[in-house]
């Protein structure tokens, strides 16, 4: 045993490195095909809709622990393809990311009023033009408070990371805690970190949607 | 060749046949009002002029141009005839100037150099040059309305649709609207209305179509269809309306 020292405090914010890293991945593939999805659920084809929203009931319905565990422990079994563990979380916090932002942006898109689709047709605008100038931005306005709350749900998420032997945060914790018998100053600090990842996000959030809403 | 050649059209939603065989022309420059009880399918037939609502069967043609909701150039044609909403249906979060100029530069009718003159002409025409830089929603009911005219006007069409554009507005902001559409029937241009503003319909309508059940039931001068109506459901309707 050793007392907490300036190595742990360390260690631990250098830990956060891979918090912050899977959250950029996740964002990085996931956000790309959480539109997809979002477009995909609101598509004038039946088919497209009801496939989207299978995708998004399947992986919702899978806790990210078993999202995890899947693509790394049960990929080898199942299909017989080994894939390096960064490869198995990105996989996981991508599909993960997918399906709940995608429901949130659905919402938000949908929250539109059909009338300003319309509006925008009769004035000689393509399908591209009105969703790019006139509902996607109303629309992100509306989806922007949950985004950001789904954003600080999957910062703690990519705790869970460290079943697959990332050293990430709470992972980070975990050691500082064990070899220093220090578990309350420790996760009091762990928290900390946390807490300073995910305060800045809602306040940007809240000023971003002041900023969006212009008109009051 | 009139301007707009409705011949037989027939629209059902579900099981309600909302038109059943509607015939009309309106000549450029004519300013026809229609109007008719709630559900007699003024609206529909006037979604359907502009392709937002395709024909089960018949045809119409704007310009000689056949229209339905699959026609090639039916971005190119939705600038030629302009409609106005009953709920104005403006962007709320663009400016007054952006709702208007969208359009034009996105279309490509004008560049950005000329977009606030074009903003600044037609807010002028409807009376509202000074709110070119206000939110949507810091404009009462009538002033929106005009807005949205202003907003049609902007792409400079050859027909101008009006479903219902006052009936969501206060009694007091009625008359700005009207004296708006008034004026731009001054200067010709071709109008359908569909309102309930009898008054309107009789002082500055061509030709007057009443619609009853899914057809044109009865037409002509207001001046004839409102003193002497040949049916007794038109009949009923002018005695209602009072």
């Amino acid at each position: 045993m050793r007392s907490f020292s300036l190595i742990d405090f360390v260690s631990l914010f250098a830990a956060l490195r891979w918090t912050i890293a899977l959250v950029v991945l996740a964002l990085a593939f996931g956000a790309p095909l959480a539109l997809g999805l979002a477009l995909g659920r609101i598509s004038r084809f039946a088919g497209l809709r009801w496939a989207m929203a299978a995708c998004i009931q399947v992986i919702q319905s899978v806790p990210l622990l078993g999202l995890l565990f899947f693509f790394y422990f049960g990929m080898p079994v199942f299909l017989g393809i080994q894939v390096p563990a960064l490869v198995a979380v990105t996989v996981a916090y991508t599909l993960y990311t997918a399906a709940f932002l995608g429901e949130i942006w659905r919402g938000g898109l949908e929250a539109v009023k059909q009338a300003q689709w319309e509006a925008g047709a009769c004035l000689g605008l393509s399908a591209w033009q009105q969703f790019r100038h006139i509902i996607a931005p109303q629309a992100l306005r509306l989806s922007l408070p949950p985004t950001v709350g789904f954003l600080v749900q999957l910062i703690k998420g990519t705790s869970l990371a460290s079943i697959l032997g990332f050293v990430e945060l709470a992972r980070a914790g975990q050691v500082v805690s064990a070899a220093t018998f220090q578990p309350l100053l420790t996760y009091a600090l762990v928290a900390a970190i946390y807490f300073a990842l995910c305060l800045p996000l809602t306040l940007w959030s809240r000023s971003l949607e002041a900023r969006l809403d212009g008109s009051r | 060749m009139a301007l707009v050649e409705i011949r037989d059209v027939h629209k059902t939603f579900g099981k309600v046949e909302v038109l059943k065989g509607v015939s009309l022309d309106v000549e450029e420059g004519e300013i026809v009002t229609i109007i008719g009880r709630s559900g007699s399918g003024k609206s529909t037939l006037l979604r359907c002029i502009n392709a937002l609502e395709s024909v089960d069967s018949g045809d119409i043609r704007v310009e000689g141009q056949k229209v339905h909701a699959g026609m090639p150039d039916l971005k190119k044609f939705r600038q030629r005839v302009g409609i106005v909403f009953q709920a104005f249906n403006l962007f709320p979060h663009l400016k007054v100037e952006r709702n208007i100029t969208l359009a034009p530069l996105l279309t490509g009718r004008i560049d950005k150099a000329k977009a606030r003159a074009l903003a600044e002409d037609v807010l002028t025409r409807v009376g509202l040059a000074d709110k070119i830089d206000a939110w949507p929603e810091q404009l009462s009911g009538g002033q929106q309305q005009r807005v949205a005219i202003a907003r049609c006007l902007a792409m400079s069409p050859h027909l101008m649709l009006f479903d219902e554009v006052t009936s969501a507005l206060d009694p007091e902001l009625v008359g700005e609207v009207l004296k708006v559409m008034e004026a731009m029937a001054k200067q010709g241009m071709t109008m359908i209305l569909v309102t309930h503003e009898m008054g309107f319909a009789r002082n500055v309508a061509n030709r007057i179509v009443f619609m009853h059940q899914g057809r044109v039931w009865e037409q002509g001068p207001p001046a004839k269809l409102f003193a002497n109506p040949e049916t007794p459901e038109l009949a009923s309707f002018i005695a209602s309306a009072k």
